[in-house]
């Protein structure tokens, strides 16, 4: 009877009640939009780098990572396959070379980083083969070579035109070769397509002297999941000879803006729950004091503060779930189209390649941010009413009363 | 048997920082079955007499024994015991919840009980067939006149039979018909369940049906009077 009560308590003034409500429910659907937009964003961001070049994890010799030098090569390329083959949970895996090498056109240079693939691995692993907008993929080829579209604007290149690419060989001479652009590619990054050029493995290896030596394996687990689990395993199984970076290690800069989104989410909450708190602490107060009278009855028909605060707490409660899930309701009403057909930010597609953003960006709920915010606002709620609960308990019942 | 006892009682307002003595020596004994009145005019202590016996304020002086237990000596949550247990309230205004219908008015000190919500249902049509309000069950107060609202507030403090009720002006707001009606249907309860009745009257006609007056002036007891 106390939660009928508390619940008609609620209506006995409509437009106050409606007013905290709505304001409740534009709260509840500016988290839905942020906390899907943000996920979105930052998990688009995320799979753009894997899914360009880093995978889940790379593998090369131990100390690679800290001087990228075309001599820090795999010791046993054979023996990374099979453990690789031999480990549940990846999925595939590629061979790569990777040294820093200048391209040259008859009209302009850049450094960049030469990546030797085998174009039929490589496309397993990488997403390169869709990015190219002219032009075709490496077919394996030698003197083969496909490039960011905008490093070939930089290089005033063609499709079809010839580039040199020069860097330092296994044995300390510099080794260079000719080839022709087959493809132009361009990616989420202006600045990834800038910086990297492929090339096939075979055609790197004559070039740098190497043999059938590789740089690194690029590898694919099957969840993102599982690659926490995998870096471990790989590492216990390859030993002290390599090292195994996941996708957190290679990327430091994205991991940093996903924590950072994380507190700005919590800044968000933060900012709407106080909004929400003070609309909720103003109607109870509010509440509270036009009910004084019938608040001096109760304590005299034997109500105890307990009840009678719990009934209060009760009444902002109800405000709190029911904004929270009409508000989840229109927020998820909007959030669906978007998350069916994504938000399109082409007007703001360079600032965004600049970050690794793709244009069209869709936002994910997930289940933590769901339940995130249908906990969080309701407590708010909670929090809300206990100061106005407070002034209820404290009233003295013969005052109460014949309070006018 | 006594059922309330006071002993030399005081109260002392302050009213705009300036001290009024609301009561003074007040000696009363009430038994047990007792149908009694306390009268008086305007500003005699009526009121704050039945707030003290009815532990809703506290003494400046004296004592307020109900069945024999101090009040001063309790707590604020036993107090609100004693009262939901031993005393009903019929206020001047009714003061019945407005969002509750009737018979929800009168369910909601079983409820406070943690009576059954079947045996609270039971008893609150029960009593409201001896009062002759049944057909009132699913109306809200704003959809009822006075006189039946206060009808209402005595099925309330009636309902799970406490030693005493307390009635302050319980008529004030009704014609005299239903007045009348009101004080033989409280005289009626005190008779067949032997509730004590205490209530404050300034009316005549009220006072008439009291089987005993206290006359209360100034905040003394000037004299009183027994049938």
């Amino acid at each position: 009877m106390l939660a009928k009560l508390a619940w008609r308590n609620i209506w006995r003034n409509k437009r106050r009640s409606l007013i905290v409500l709505a304001a409740i429910v534009v709260g509840m659907v500016v988290l839905v939009f942020s906390e899907s937009f943000i996920a979105g964003s930052l998990k688009g961001m995320l799979d753009n780098q894997i899914g360009s070049h880093t995978s889940h994890i790379q593998i090369h010799r131990k100390g690679f990572s800290d001087n990228k030098i075309i001599q820090s090569t795999i010791p046993n390329a054979s023996f990374v396959e099979g453990v690789l083959q031999g480990t549940p949970g990846v999925l595939r895996h590629s061979k790569r070379v990777v040294t820093y090498a200048l391209i040259s056109s008859a009209s302009n240079s850049s450094g960049v980083s030469l990546v030797g693939v085998d174009p039929a691995q490589e496309q397993q692993v990488s997403k390169i083969q869709a990015s190219v907008v002219q032009g075709s993929y490496l077919s394996g080829k030698d003197h083969e070579i496909i490039l960011g579209k905008n490093l070939a604007e930089r290089l005033g290149v063609a499709l079809g035109d010839k580039v040199v690419a020069m860097a330092s060989m296994l044995d300390g001479h510099v080794g260079s070769d000719v080839f022709r652009i087959v493809g132009l590619f361009e990616t989420f990054s202006s600045d990834f397509d800038r910086l990297y050029v492929f090339i096939p493995t075979g055609n790197a290896q004559r070039m740098l002297g190497l043999g059938d030596q590789i740089s690194e394996f690029a590898v694919l687990a099957q969840t993102m999941e599982l690659v926490p689990q995998l870096d471990v395993m790989l590492e216990r199984e390859l030993g002290g000879s390599y090292e195994v970076l996941s996708y957190r290690e290679l990327l430091p800069a994205i991991m940093a803006i996903l924590d950072v989104a994380d507190e700005a989410m919590g800044i968000y909450y933060l900012i709407i729950g106080a909004a929400t708190i003070f609309g909720i602490v103003n109607a109870m107060l509010m509440s509270v004091f036009e009910r004084i009278r019938e608040f001096g009855v109760l304590m005299a028909m034997g109500m105890k503060n307990g009840k009678l605060f719990s009934m209060i707490v009760l009444e902002a409660s109800y405000l709190g779930v029911l904004g929270m899930l009409i508000g989840m309701g229109v927020g998820l009403a909007i959030y669906l189209p978007f998350w069916k057909y994504g938000l399109d930010l082409s007007a703001f597609s360079e600032g965004l390649t600049m970050v690794g953003m793709s244009a069209v960006v869709y936002p994910i709920l997930t289940v933590g941010a769901v339940i995130r915010m249908a906990v969080i606002i309701p407590l708010v709620a909670v929090v809300a009413a206990l100061y106005p609960a407070t002034k209820a308990i404290r009233l003295q019942p013969v005052r109460a009363i014949y309070y006018v | 048997m006594e059922i309330i006892r006071t002993m030399n009682l005081d109260k002392i307002y302050q009213d705009n920082g300036v001290p009024v003595q609301a009561l003074k020596d007040i000696d009363l004994l009430i038994r047990t079955g007792e149908f009694l009145a306390i009268a008086g005019p305007s500003g005699s202590g009526k009121t704050t007499l039945l707030n003290l016996i009815g532990a809703l304020d506290a003494p400046s002086g004296g004592k307020v024994l109900l069945e024999g237990e101090e009040l001063a000596a309790k707590k604020r949550s036993e107090l609100a015991s004693l009262r939901l247990r031993k005393i009903g309230f019929i206020f001047q205004a009714y003061n019945l919840i407005p969002v509750l219908t009737a018979i929800e008015n009168i369910e909601f000190k079983m409820m406070l009980l943690n009576m059954p919500e079947k045996e609270r249902r039971a008893r609150s049509l029960s009593i409201m067939d001896e009062l002759g309000i049944v057909e009132l069950a699913d109306k809200r107060p704003n959809e009822m006149s006075g006189g039946q609202q206060q009808r209402v507030a005595v099925a309330r403090a009636i309902v799970n039979t406490p030693p005493i009720v307390l009635a302050d002006e319980p008529t004030a707001n009704l014609d005299s018909i239903t007045a009348h009606h009101l004080i033989d249907l409280m005289e009626k309860m005190n008779r067949e369940k032997g509730i004590t009745f205490v209530f404050s009257s300034h009316d005549h006609q009220v006072l008439e049906h009291a089987r005993r007056v206290v006359y209360l002036r100034d905040g003394q007891i000037e004299r009183e009077t027994m049938k």
